[in-house]
């Protein structure tokens, strides 16, 4: 009786297009749409930044040194073109107007301060509205500082060795695959607990509150099927919804990482395909699933006690937000799974999937987070229960 | 066959609906004592002004809701005590019931044949002989939101009586509905009489009782006010037409 019930009110959520754009449609597409676009955007900014020709202007290089070692540059530090300037108030005005891109005012006393060995304080212009100039201006400026300082150097006779006595050398013992899991892993679980969220809540809206406003859920009572049956068919459909939702998100973003050509790095990609095995996709459902459990026990009493459609997706929305908060805590660094996180919900969950990630997740805590998120999943179901026996809010 | 007895039904009153009917108490009383009989074969009509406990009653009877107190039988079976059985013999129907729109008939009827577990055989039998006789074949495949109201209301009758139930409950059927569309539910109401099923009927629309029951019970405020047959009722009314007969014993 369960499985006619969750067919029926399965295949009922599956033609209602709403359900399907935030269960399916936005899910699977999002991370292949957001990350090309940004992808795209930001590589094409970046070609656009390397590639421009920059007008420079140059006043008070008397001797044109530096007009001369500008000149010299390679390209790859950016293009450029050089244009000399009588004054500086001419130099300042061609910035403003646009005609010029970045303006060198070398310090009149120039000659006298690299005699008597002293910095020489060389003033770039620029205008910060433009994305990039004062990255260029800095990569010309390392340019010309690593010139003068080599020349200094090297009238001083001194060697660069002797300079520096002390050579840091850092080395980074965790492996890869754990820096990922520490610095990504917190991404995983909180796309499946938004996404999961997300896809609970318009079916688990639909098939309680919908149901009361539509007048078919007086019907559905009146049949030799009991309340707990009814409950448990529809609340399978709002769980598998959840999970479909979930899951759609990272299929949308395993296609963008295979397909998208967005991660280039190819020990990442082979360390994403490493992660990615039937064990660790098991074993983190098995964490997700009493989650969505607890989303759709949390969201069928709302559902029940709203009389309409619109007042429960009033109550619900901003439950999103509580529920989701949480999640977050997976991106702060330093916040580890222990005995007293694994019995937070929600918490536990996020640490525990960054520690799977990381190959790291002990079956101690593994079990705790699994026991919190089975009991409060259950506790859920209960309260389910109970809103859904109670006849003054069954029927509107 | 229908037997209620001393059957009573109290809600615990909200802050808020405390506040809409204006009231310090902490219950409402919906229905209070209310005893009758409905036989098979015969229509029993349950007539009252608008809140007067008709639809709470019905309710009760057909396992929505439990009462407070009082005992009900549907068919032989104590309703209180196993309502999932009692609820098997009964064929439900409101003027207000409404259909799965995104579903088409075929699947409804499919859908509520499988929950009131009708073998397969009988279930294909019954769906031949309801579908021929609504007339409902060339529209099986589409869905329930594209149909018109009279399809609709087909639909809700087949899936009503698709379990060929021994007790059909009517919830003022007709409301809402045109004086065509309502015509199905009085022929079907007529056809559940001849097949000799216990129907009952609620209504606040006298001329529809006097078109179809055989036995009357007014209810006012919870209370029953008039129980008996409805050729008693004609003949011993004191005003000078049914409407203001009713009006009078609602105001007695």
């Amino acid at each position: 009786m369960i499985f006619t019930i969750f067919k029926k009110e399965l295949i009922d959520t599956l033609r209602d297009k709403r359900t399907m754009r935030t269960m399916l449609l936005i899910p699977l597409l999002v991370f292949p749409i957001t990350l090309t676009l940004f992808v795209n955007v930001s590589s094409s900014f970046e070609k656009k930044a390397s590639e421009e020709k920059l007008k420079i202007g140059v006043w008070g290089d008397l001797g044109a040194k530096y007009w001369n070692q500008l000149n010299e540059m390679p390209d790859g530090l950016g293009k450029k073109d050089l244009k000399n300037f009588e004054d500086s108030t001419a130099l300042k005005k061609a910035i403003e107007q646009g005609e010029i891109q970045l303006g060198l005012i070398v310090p009149k006393n120039e000659a006298e301060l690299a005699r008597t060995k002293h910095s020489i304080p060389l003033i770039w212009l620029f205008d910060a509205s433009s994305v990039g100039r004062q990255q260029r201006a800095e990569s010309y400026m390392n340019y010309l500082s690593n010139k003068a300082e080599a020349i200094r150097l090297k009238e001083l006779g001194v060697d660069v060795e002797k300079l520096h006595p002390l050579v840091p050398v850092y080395q980074n013992c965790a492996s890869d695959k754990k820096m990922i899991g520490q610095l990504a892993g917190g991404f995983l679980p909180y796309i499946f607990i938004a996404f999961g969220f997300i896809g609970c809540m318009y079916p688990a809206i639909d098939l309680f509150t919908g149901e009361k406003e539509r007048g078919t859920i007086e019907t559905l009572l009146t049949t030799p099927v009991s309340r707990w049956q009814i409950l448990v068919g529809k609340m399978m459909v709002v769980v598998t919804s959840g999970m479909l939702a979930a899951s759609c998100a990272l299929l949308g973003l395993f296609v963008s990482i295979e397909f998208l050509d967005i991660v280039h790095n190819k020990e990442i990609l082979d360390i994403v395909h490493g992660i990615l095995t039937p064990s660790f996709i098991i074993a983190m459902f098995s964490l997700l699933f009493p989650l969505v459990v607890f989303f759709a026990g949390a969201m069928i009493p709302i559902a029940v006690y709203a009389k309409s459609f619109k007042e429960a997706q009033s109550i619900i929305t901003p439950l999103n937000f509580v529920m989701v908060l949480p999640a977050m805590i997976g991106f702060f660094p330093g916040i580890e799974l222990n005995a007293m996180t694994a019995a937070i919900p929600v918490v536990n969950i996020v640490l525990s999937t960054k520690e799977l990630i990381s190959g790291t997740l002990s079956v101690g805590y593994y079990c705790i987070s699994l026991g919190i998120m089975l009991l409060l999943a259950t506790l859920s179901v209960i309260v389910s229960y109970r809103q859904f026996g109670n006849e003054a809010r069954i029927l509107n | 066959m229908i037997k209620v007895s001393h059957l009573r039904k109290e809600f615990e009153l909200s802050r808020q609906q405390k506040k809409e009917l204006n009231t310090t108490a902490d219950k409402a009383l919906a229905v209070d004592d209310l005893s009758f009989e409905c036989q098979p074969g015969k229509v029993f009509s349950l007539l009252g002004p608008n809140g007067a406990g008709k639809t709470t009653t019905l309710r009760m009877l057909s396992t929505i809701l439990s009462p407070t107190s009082g005992s009900i039988e549907i068919a032989g079976v104590d309703a209180v005590k196993y309502p999932q059985e009692a609820r098997s013999k009964i064929g439900f129907l409101t003027g207000s019931t409404g259909l799965y729109a995104r579903l088409t008939p075929l699947e409804i009827i499919d859908y509520f044949a499988a929950l009131y577990q009708v073998p397969t055989k009988e279930r294909e039998e019954r769906k031949k002989y309801l579908f021929d006789l609504l007339n409902m074949n060339d529209f099986l495949q589409k869905r329930i939101g594209k149909l018109s109201t009279g399809m609709k209301q087909k639909v809700s009758i087949c899936r009503t009586m698709i379990h060929n139930p021994e007790v059909v409950i009517f919830d003022e059927p007709t409301s809402g509905l045109d004086v065509i569309t309502a015509e199905n539910i009085i022929k079907l109401i007529r056809d559940c009489k001849d097949q000799g099923k216990t129907v009952i009927f609620s209504s606040h629309i006298m001329s529809e009782v006097d078109l179809l029951c055989d036995e009357l019970a007014i209810v006012h405020k919870g209370q029953l006010k008039y129980n008996g047959p409805m050729s008693d009722f004609r003949q011993n009314m004191e005003a000078s037409n049914l409407t203001e007969e009713f009006i009078r014993i609602v105001q007695r």
